[in-house]
């Protein structure tokens, strides 16, 4: 599985983790202080699964996201500035700042929108691997959704309809033990929502999300998988948010405990591949040290141009409700 | 009475080989049904008490809770490692060890029981296969064994009659804690953990068995196919891989086959020491389990300290010799 | 087509001019698709597809499950990304399976992508009661998906437009409802055998006239015809507009026969409350105010669901009876 991996492959899923959890600690800071409008769910703790899945995936392969949707346009290749300039909500964003969080989408990327809707994303990622078997591509379309979207008619459709046709489609289920503010174990019966698979006629994975080498080889076989013609897979990975279901720590609720999330946090994605891979020689505590100042240095960056890009207008308003010009 | 011991692995039967190879998912629900079926058929033969890992998905629990128990029937929920990993199945045997269990029933694969083994490593055992690589594990209606469970917890069928021990092999790592394979352990190219499974052949650089089955899949079936060791034979195999002239055509996993270059097959015998040197991943049982350092020592042996491991068809066929199951009207 | 019919105007029925529309749009554009339940082994349960799944092949005529969620997000994805799905939603009341990816993906996607996606998808469907259908296979739903910015909406009411506005929506870049009445398949009107288009945006005056408007949707056209012959005979010269595309709305053609008779009704056969008749009421008096002698009357369905019974679903549909009448009120005759 892990034949010929290479060091910079290695250095690639270390740098993505740091850049989505630096990006996304900073979001939560800019929310707090006000500078970021509206509602964002942040995706830290889950980095492995957004590094291991997109690290198989070229921009031509099209996911559709979540409403916790940030860690996946990063891995996607997005850009810090464009993301923070449609998070403050500005015209320079990747939607132009029409979308905002819950809707950063980047059709070059590959990106069909993260979804503020639980449970959006599987029909249309289950459209577009139908699209890209129609146009005999070579493209996959993977979904991520989570634990509580995984109750949604829309997911058992879209589950249905990929493995009827066999199309390349991979649903990565991001499980991270809770929908919303309410816990696995009073929202479905199942604790593996791999269990499902088979009633759908797929194969059916469970990986450690907070093994990035784990749901990258799981994510590496299911993609091929994909490529190949050989159907849907259901890949489930067991992770957990840091945050709050949304911002960072939103409403003070007590639907779990802080030893809870603590001993979550010593299995902490970023931490252990790094021990690994400092164990092994691929990285040195100054090269670490280094992928976080880069990394800061994006923000920094990022940040500054959201602040002094310009809010759309009044002209913006109307504009790309409809597709105006020429037939494509 | 002793008591039963229960335990059932959440988390086997779901791994990456559903994907590399064919093998289907083992639900939860199934291994819910499985445990009923068992405790029914330990009670219908005398067991009324119970003592049990409380998994990550409270399968037992739900189990028992879907069950119609009769009066004077216990069941006793061991406190979980809370990490709803391997730790919970080593922690629950170790409490098991202390609990007066005469006899535990193990739901998993070979990966399952090595890791109560780790936690009790001479229990008496009842494995069912819901694992994925199911050497040590067998595949028996739930039924019977729960049958079995009953008559060795009561003393109606004395445990050394119908139990042998099983062979293992401990496995010392340099300025760490020690580890054990039931099967067999492989040192491989691989640098990480990662998905677990071991799949692609051109990563394996030697392989220590202590059985070597070529009526199974995986790592065993390798040194199987080529030297058969079985349970009962008191000498282990030890297999390197590459250059040797001879390839071998094998399943290393359900429904996956692959051509295997074999080098060098010795014999090894009990307490015999095979040494290795990282960097590797060890492979225990068919599962990458530990990452060792450049120049970290590894030494492995064979012997016959392992768990007592539980004939179903010779406890039943003593049950039904003595009639145990027949009332005369 | 026989030799015989060649030399006459070439009559089609509402149902083969769909058929029709949605082969030449298969013909033309190689990245179109059907997806729908029955719309392949079956040809559709109201038979418009008869025959595309022996020309197209499965890979191009769909048979789905029965699965609203899945047939409307496969829409959106391909639609997305680089295909022109012809979706079949059966009957319009199933909408009420997929209100989210219709209302929340399929609508606004190109907006919230702040224009970075282009969804060139059709969908087909049927409404409208008559058949006894009852509550659940009978309504019709135009009102609602106009209300939603990113989708357009058309309602043919005959053959000819049903093949256009076909050719139409399937050649536009953007969603499209084709919404279509299921006691209509069999009207005959006149139709090309060459493609054509039927404008979106554009009302048709389908009778000119005078003394007064009617504006009437999809089938109630055919009644506001009738209910015109019978007002001639009082000596009202009524106009009747077929309002054709609800999304965009032709206001202009709406406000230019305002002027010419002052007075107006609007009919459709979804319920008369928050219809889309409330729509070009006070589309009319905001932009042609000045020219109206009288209010503007509405006829629609009551609020009720549709019932079942024929006897109960005579009284619910709107007829050229009602609309007779209400003009009469309206006129004080």
């Amino acid at each position: 599985m892990a034949k010929n991996i290479t060091n910079k492959t290695l250095i690639d899923l270390h740098a993505c983790m740091v850049r989505i959890r630096r990006f996304e600690e900073e979001a939560g800071k800019l929310m707090e202080d006000g500078k970021i409008p509206g509602a964002l769910h942040l995706y830290v703790g889950q980095e492995a699964v957004a590094a291991g899945v997109m690290a198989h995936l070229s921009n031509k392969d099209q996911i559709t996201s979540t409403h916790r949707g940030h860690g996946h346009v990063i891995a996607k290749g997005g850009q810090f500035s464009p993301m923070f300039a449609e998070l403050y909500g500005k015209s320079t964003g990747y939607c132009k700042g029409k979308g905002g969080s819950m809707h950063i989408s980047n059709m070059a990327l590959g990106i069909l929108g993260a979804n503020g809707i639980v449970g959006g994303g599987p029909p249309i990622a289950m459209g577009a691997a139908f699209s890209n078997k129609f146009r005999k591509t070579k493209q996959v379309a993977v979904t991520f959704f989570g634990d509580g979207a995984s109750n949604e008619g829309s997911f058992h459709e879209a589950a249905n309809m990929a493995a009827l046709y066999q199309l390349p489609c991979v649903f990565v289920c991001e499980n991270n033990g809770f929908g919303e503010y309410t816990r696995q174990t009073n929202h479905q019966a199942v604790t593996d929502v791999a269990d499902r698979a088979a009633g759908y006629g797929m194969p059916g994975v469970v990986v450690d999300g907070m093994d990035v080498m784990a749901v990258y080889e799981a994510a590496e076989a299911a993609i091929k998988r994909a490529r190949a013609g050989d159907g849907p897979t259901l890949l489930e990975c067991k992770t957990y948010r840091y945050y709050d279901h949304v911002g960072v720590r939103g409403m003070g609720l007590t639907y779990r405990t802080d030893e809870e999330v603590d001993a979550w946090k010593q299995r902490d994605a970023i931490n252990s591949f790094e021990a690994v891979l400092l164990k092994q020689g691929v990285l040195t505590a100054k090269k670490i040290e280094n992928v976080y100042a880069r990394a800061d240095e994006e923000i920094k960056e990022g940040v500054a141009f959201a602040e002094s890009s310009p809010f759309p207008t009044e002209e913006d308003l109307l504009e790309d409700v409809y597709f105006v010009g020429a037939t494509s | 009475m002793q008591a039963v011991g229960l335990v059932a692995n959440p988390a086997s039967g779901k791994d990456i080989r559903r994907l590399a190879g064919k093998a289907s998912v083992f639900d939860n629900r199934e291994k819910l049904a499985i445990v009923r079926r068992a405790v029914i058929g330990a009670i219908a033969a005398g067991a009324t008490r119970f003592v049990y890992m409380s998994d990550s998905h409270g399968i037992v629990k739900q189990a028992i809770a879907e069950t119609t128990i009769p009066r004077g029937v216990r069941f006793e929920a061991l406190p979980s490692s809370g990490t709803a990993s391997a730790m919970d199945t080593i922690v629950a045997a170790e409490q098991m060890a202390q609990k007066d269990c005469a006899v535990v029933l193990v739901l998993g694969g070979d990966g399952t029981n090595r890791a109560f083994v780790r936690g009790w490593q001479d229990a008496t055992l009842v494995s069912l296969s819901t694992g994925t690589n199911n050497v040590f594990p067998v595949m028996a209606e739930a039924t019977v064994a729960g049958m079995a469970l009953g008559l060795v917890a009561t003393g109606k069928v004395a445990s050394r009659s119908v139990a042998s021990q099983a062979k293992l092999i401990e496995i010392d790592i340099e300025d760490e804690e020690q580890d054990i394979a039931l099967i067999d352990a492989v040192i491989t190219r691989d640098a990480f953990i990662g998905a677990k499974a071991l799949v692609d052949p051109s990563q394996l650089k030697e392989a220590l068995l202590c059985r070597a089955e070529p009526a199974a899949v995986g790592i065993t079936s390798l040194g199987g196919l080529v030297r058969p060791v079985s349970d009962q034979d008191d000498f282990g195999l030890h297999l390197t891989f590459g250059e040797g002239g001879r390839q071998l055509f094998a399943p290393m996993g359900p429904g996956m086959f692959s051509t295997v270059n074999i080098g060098k097959t010795r014999l090894v015998k009990f307490d015999q020491v095979v040494r290795a040197l990282g960097p590797s991943v060890i492979a225990l049982d068919g599962e990458r389990e530990r990452v060792i350092a450049t120049g970290q020592r590894i030494e492995m042996r064979i012997s016959r300290r392992g768990p007592w491991v539980v004939d179903l068809a010779a406890t039943l066929l003593r049950a039904a010799k003595r009639k145990i199951f027949l009332r005369t009207m | 087509m026989s030799e015989a019919l060649k030399e006459g105007p070439r009559m089609l029925p509402y149902v083969s001019a769909i058929t029709e529309g949605v082969r030449q749009v298969l013909q033309e554009q190689d990245n179109a698709f059907v997806a729908g339940e029955d719309v392949g082994q079956a040809g559709s349960v109201f038979g418009y597809y008869q025959g595309l799944l022996a020309e197209f092949g499965d890979r191009r005529i769909v048979d789905t499950p029965i699965s609203e969620k899945g047939i409307i997000g496969l829409g959106v994805g391909a639609a997305a990304t680089g295909c022109r799905p012809i979706i079949d939603v059966m009957f319009m009341d199933f909408l009420g399976e997929c209100m989210d990816e219709v209302a929340n993906q399929m609508a606004k996607m190109r907006f919230m992508f702040g224009g970075g996606a282009t969804l060139p998808v059709t969908v087909l469907t049927m409404a409208g009661a008559g058949m006894n259908l009852a509550a659940q296979h009978s309504q019709s739903w135009e009102a609602f998906l106009a209300h939603l910015p990113g989708v357009k909406v058309l309602m043919p009411s005959n053959a000819y437009d049903a093949k256009g506005m076909i050719i139409a929506a399937a050649r536009d870049d953007n969603p499209v409802f084709v919404v279509m009445n299921k006691m209509s398949l069999a009207m005959q009107c006149e139709v090309p055998a060459e493609m054509y288009e039927v404008p979106l945006g554009k009302a048709a005056v389908v009778r000119e006239g005078t003394g007064f408007s009617i504006f009437a949707m999809g089938r109630m056209v055919h009644e506001a015809l009738a209910a015109a012959k019978t007002l001639e005979g009082l000596g009202v010269d009524c106009e009747v507009v077929d309002v054709r595309s609800i999304q965009p709305f032709d206001s202009e053609t709406a406000v230019a026969s305002i002027k010419k008779t002052h007075r107006a009704l609007v009919v459709h056969e979804a319920v008369r409350f928050g219809g889309f008749g409330g729509e070009i009421v006070a589309q009319l008096q905001e932009e042609a105010f000045d020219y109206l002698d009288a209010p503007i009357a509405r006829v629609g369905a009551p609020f009720s669901p549709v019932p079942y019974s024929p006897a109960l679903e005579k009284l619910y549909i709107p007829n050229a009876e009602r609309i007779v009448a209400e003009v009469k009120k309206v006129l004080g005759i």
